[in-house]
């Protein structure tokens, strides 16, 4: 068997002005497109909005464009008539939390994230540093930034570098 | 003689706390709450630095951000920060203040020399007197001119000072928390909208904090209070808002280091107003200022004139500084424009015994290097000896920000002044900058943008509780406009910053600078650290009485962000250094680093250039790596190709229309290099596309258009071929690839893969099979860009490492090693393979000898014109080899190609696009576009390297150096 190295092979989590940020691999990550009814047919239920994750039969939906979702988990029925794309390998998934979590992502990127706008279950797609990102809200505190593979660490250090100039409180 | 003290008490300085600091060099003391004016006031520092063009001595004109004299250089070294306005930045312990643009010192300034040509320096002299003799002369005076007149210096050491830029979100964004801006911001507050209010002071009030009166301090106080105890309402002080964008975007400094991007739903402008200077002759001198500067000096510092002030103003609200200098004990004289001042100020300052010198304005400032006396114009010429001469010529509401969306202001008679010229919907404006200059009005007009702002949000409306301090309500401002003075011998300065005065306007005038706009490029009024706060209106009140027409005809300049001055490093916030840019990684990047790759920057990758173990440096590394793939098997990472995932029903048909040669039969397991154009008919890439299953392709790209290949697949289908059911998905980071090259390189992978086959037979040249391997899929496709027999092995990037070790294993009984990027570059030039250097977005098909590849039966992007007249000129620079000629020297790329018969001199007929040592042929080879391509095979040409005064002989011969039948190939 061939070993997995994940983007970062990174196994500690970094820790600035109570925030944490680490490397959270070993996800199965699957873009599916099709029409709406195949879409359906293939995974059961369909996130009606885009912005909102759907949580269904222990998988995330994510509807990430016209006829396009992601699905973080492994039930895609890939004979329902969808083409499916794996891309559990090229993108890396950062876990970013910590009361001061939001702070750091209002340095990355230009979204509302206050508490009343950006909720559990919601993500955005956007850039962190002129890189394309994903940012899944997993907790009120607790956020899931999905990154390319090959920005991974650009990305890791663009962050610690955030975390590091936060002002003291 | 001009001086100032500082008084036992009073201020809203802490006495407690001594703070020390350096001013050029010398030790100096002031106290916490201290500006860097302030203290150096209170030190009688009166001469703080040269002006711009005459050198002449300046001091503080005013004690805020509008100040253009008053600026410093902070810090040593990498920390140097030049331009600070030293009325706003407040005191520091250990601060080190040096005084600009004066040497050796702002008391004696060798440059001062310039007043004695002050003829040369008139209005746009730039473009009259440093013209001749020669043609470029001005060329030789610039740098003198520049070095002379200037302000700060910036380092050019790497700055040491961390920068930082944050995003913020709000429903309403109050800008100035001064008592129209508080209102405004505790009034959308107590409604629960999210409020920002920004304050460029370190504490809310405005005006208020320059007044020692105390009901008025407890209201501020309140306020301040109460806006604290709501969790929706953020504070952001001595934040500055620089300018004001599309989509209510306000990019705002907090402090030195840090710029902060707010939109909102809703702006509410509460900017306040900027007092004017008079214009008079001397009105420079040090220990001339703006009248609310002398307040404020007084009233937050506890610094006043030693003995006597002289006020002179064409409006009311000097009168306040005037009544409080007096109660500090200041012997004041008023010398007043108007003929009848209102009857309650008179009153109060004869009962403090103030006297008033009607219609008279000053004359002249008497006094070498600072102000003496003053000498009044009008009815009453006295002569009065003063410390200190405050002028009040009326307010400038602060309009700035308000313009930046393109809304110019309107004049305002009332106040002889401009107020914002309108708002787009979503904005308000309230206080003085409106035009309300009452402190009850102003609270009141708070109130209602705040209202405003909740309505046009849609939020609920609670009734506000805010409400004006319970004082004596004003009187209505009264005001008459004085834009200039008597004519007196001396220079009337109207812009203190860049140095334009009076006579200047008049000149401009007389040379036909009648626009505003002309009026300020050609005398450079209004540019600079200040953008005119002080010098504006009077310069437009001036320009429309030469011309004879009123304020609102003359208009105003545009105004433009940045509002204040801000730090390059604010700007650039955390984007420097290693962050200037972002970096990618290939999957194999962490087994390069530990075996002895050197990297190379290849757009924003990092690449192997080449290992260790072919030598320690690229020149020497890259041929023995090329020699392994050549004699024997090497192994290259290839991760950074682009890979685009094409799926779908129609997914055949559309690669056959975006190639120029057929894909719509290409056989299940099968490769095949492909060319694509833009719609002008231009190349855009090449590469090579797999079928994987009826549906399903896998296209590669290069490294450097894989991005844009992705946009115009994507914009394709999004746009123009809507009916075609096709997905594309970018793999590149998905897959990792590797190129396994050489003779050897069937035996090698044999060995990594013993079960499967790899004959000739089962995977022949352009084949291409998916494998299941060690728990993943593996991809073998038999490609080539060496031109060798050779692979390529892609697998999902997560396992890409683990199979590049896998095969360098098994492989190592045949001494496979690892090469870089430069041998890998350099093995297709050898076999004639276009690359990014000639794919450079300037080149047809038929230039890189790709014509042939071209489909005549099927339609493709770009085939018509393609074929358009100039595309298809017989002269075209196109793809040839290189051969050289002169073994003892050397080809360089971007080398200009000229016939052998040619004068060596301007563009040539073509260039060196790529160069290499050819290990095959033990000389330099190269590859080039040359007018007429080979039609000239076998002509000797002239390759000049002007940089390096360098000449070579060469042969034109094809650009396939090796294996031209393509034998190794297809071994």
């Amino acid at each position: 068997m061939l070993d997995a190295h994940s983007p970062l092979g990174m196994t500690e989590m970094f820790s600035s002005h109570d925030t944490m940020l680490s490397e959270a691999p070993g996800f199965t990550l699957t873009q599916v497109a099709g029409d709406e009814k195949a879409l359906k047919k293939a995974v059961g239920k369909l996130p009606k909005e885009v912005g909102k994750v759907l949580e269904h039969d222990g998988q995330t939906l994510f509807r990430t464009g016209p006829k396009q979702i992601w699905v973080l988990g492994e039930k895609v029925n890939a004979d329902a008539g969808v083409y499916a794309t794996p891309l559990s390998s090229g993108r890396t998934r950062l876990l970013l939390q910590g009361r001061r979590s939001r702070e750091v992502l209002l340095a990355c990127a230009a979204i509302d994230f206050h508490q009343s706008q950006f909720k559990s279950g919601q993500f955005v797609m956007t850039g962190i540093h002129h890189t394309p990102v994903l940012i899944h809200c997993v907790g009120p505190e607790s956020f899931h930034i999905y990154a390319l593979r090959s920005f991974a660490l650009n990305v890791w250090q663009w962050l610690a570098d955030v975390m590091e100039g936060l002002a003291d409180d | 003689m001009a001086g100032f003290r500082r008084l036992d008490e009073g201020g809203r300085i802490d006495r407690t706390k001594t703070l020390s600091f350096t001013y050029n060099g010398k030790p100096r003391s002031g106290f916490s709450g201290d500006t860097i004016a302030s203290a150096l006031l209170a030190s009688d520092d009166l001469i703080i630095g040269r002006s711009f063009k005459y050198h002449r001595p300046r001091g503080f004109m005013s004690a805020g951000l509008e100040e253009p004299n008053g600026l410093f250089t902070l810090g040593e070294g990498a920390r140097t920060t030049p331009n600070i306005i030293g009325t706003t930045t407040l005191l520091e312990a250990g601060m080190a203040v040096r005084s600009q643009n004066a040497w050796p010192s702002p008391k004696f300034d060798v440059m001062a020399v310039n007043g004695l040509l002050a003829p040369l320096f008139s209005a746009g002299f730039y473009y009259k007197t440093f013209m001749g003799p020669f043609k470029k002369s001005w060329m030789l005076y610039e740098p003198i001119i520049r070095r002379a007149a200037g302000l700060g210096a910036a380092t050019v050491d790497h700055g040491q000072a961390r920068y930082d830029t944050r995003n913020s979100f709000c429903d309403v964004l109050v800008i100035g928390a001064g008592p129209s801006g508080l209102a405004a911001a505790i009034t959308a507050a107590g409604s629960g909208a999210r409020v920002t209010l920004v304050e460029l002071e370190g504490s809310v009030g405005g005006s208020l904090l320059s007044s020692r009166h105390e009901v008025l301090e407890a209201w501020r106080k309140a306020q301040a209070d109460t806006a604290a105890k709501f969790n929706n309402l953020r504070l952001l002080l001595n934040a500055t808002v620089q300018g004001i964008y599309d989509g209510n975007q306000a990019v705002v400094s907090v402090g030195a280091n840090r710029l902060e991007i707010i939109r909102s739903q809703t702006i509410i402008y509460a900017t306040g107003a900027f007092e004017r200077p008079l214009v008079f002759s001397n009105n420079d001198r040090p220990g001339v200022m703006l009248a609310g500067a002398l307040r404020s000096y007084l009233n937050r510092y506890g610094i006043a004139p030693k003995r006597r002030a002289v006020i002179v103003t064409n409006n009311d609200s000097a009168y306040a500084a005037a009544f409080e200098l007096a109660e500090a004990d200041v012997a004041v004289t008023i010398a007043e424009h108007r003929v009848v001042p209102p009857g309650d100020l008179l009153a109060m300052a004869a009962q403090l015994g103030i006297a008033i010198f009607p219609e008279s304005g000053i004359a002249d400032v008497l006094g070498g290097q600072q102000l003496q006396a003053v000498k009044l114009a009008g009815r009453h010429a006295v002569t009065i000896e003063c410390d200190a001469l405050g002028m009040s010529g009326g307010w400038n509401p602060s309009v700035h920000l308000t313009s930046h969306g393109g809304i110019k202001p309107r004049y305002e008679n009332s106040i002889a002044s401009f107020v914002p010229g309108g708002f787009a919907p979503s904005h308000f404006g309230c206080g003085a900058v409106m035009g309300t200059f009452g402190l009850t009005a102003c609270v009141r007009d708070g109130v209602a943008a705040g209202l405003g702002a909740l309505i046009y949000i849609g939020s609920k409306v609670a009734k506000s509780t805010i409400e004006p301090p319970k004082i004596r309500d004003e009187t209505v401002f009264g005001i008459a406009p004085v834009w200039q003075a008597a004519a007196g011998k001396s220079k009337a300065f109207v812009d203190f910053q860049n140095d334009v005065t009076l006579k200047d306007l008049q000149q401009a005038h007389q040379e036909g600078y009648t626009s505003v706009e002309h009026l300020k490029r050609y005398t450079t009024l209004g540019m600079g650290t200040d953008q005119g706060k002080t010098s504006n209106i009077n310069a437009i009140g001036i320009m429309a009485a030469l011309r004879g027409v009123d304020m609102a005809q003359a208009g105003t300049t545009t105004f433009r962000p940045p509002f204040a001055p801000l730090t390059i490093g604010a700007i650039a916030g955390r984007s420097v250094g290693k962050h200037f840019r972002p970096t990618r990684r290939s999957p194999l990047h962490n087994w390069h680093e530990k075996n002895g790759g050197v990297f190379i920057e290849a757009g924003l990758w990092q690449r192997a250039w080449y290992y260790g173990w072919a030598g320690q440096s690229a020149e020497i590394a890259y041929i023995k790596e090329m020699e392994v793939v050549r004699r024997g098997v090497g192994i290259a990472d290839v991760s950074t190709l682009g890979k685009i995932d094409v799926q779908g029903p129609d997914a055949a048909e559309f690669l056959n229309r975006v190639y120029v040669n057929g894909f719509a039969k290409l056989p299940i397991g099968k490769s095949r290099y492909g060319v694509m154009l833009n719609d002008d008919g231009i190349v855009l890439d090449d590469g090579t596309t797999s079928r994987i299953s009826e549906t399903q392709y896998y296209m590669t790209t290069t490294t450097a258009q894989a991005g844009e290949v992705m946009s115009w697949l994507e914009y394709l289908l999004q746009r123009h071929w809507t009916e075609l059911d096709v997905h594309v998905t970018s793999l590149t980071d998905e897959w990792g690839g590797m190129a396994v090259s050489g003779p050897q390189s069937r035996n090698a992978l044999q060995l990594a893969f013993p079960d499967l086959d790899v004959s000739n037979e089962a995977l022949p040249y352009m084949g291409v099979k998916d494998v299941a391997y060690g728990g993943t899929v593996v991809r073998l496709m038999r490609l080539s860009f060496s031109g060798e027999l050779a692979y390529e092995v892609h697998c999902p990037a997560n396992f890409a490492q683990s199979l590049w070790e896998h095969i360098i294993h098994a492989a190592a009984p045949l001494d496979i090693k690892p090469y870089g990027l430069e041998a890998l570059a350099s093995l297709r030039i050898e076999k004639g393979h276009v690359a990014g250097l000639e794919l450079d977005h300037r080149n047809t098909l038929d230039d890189l000898g790709l014509g042939k590849m071209a489909s005549k039966d099927k339609p493709f992007v770009g085939r018509e014109l393609r074929l358009r007249e100039n595309h298809t000129a017989p002269e075209r620079w196109s793809l040839v080899g290189l051969e050289l000629l002169e073994p003892d020297k050397k080809l360089r790329g971007g080398a200009i190609l000229f016939a052998a018969d040619d004068e060596i001199k301007g563009h040539g007929r073509g260039y060196i696009t790529s160069v290499t040592w050819s290990t095959e042929l033990n000389t330099f080879i190269a590859l080039g576009l040359y007018n007429g391509g080979l039609k000239h095979e076998g002509k000797e040409i002239i390759a000049a390297f002007p940089l390096k005064n360098e000449q070579t002989r060469l042969k034109i011969v094809s650009p396939h150096f090796v294996d031209k039948q393509g034998v190794r190939l297809h071994a």
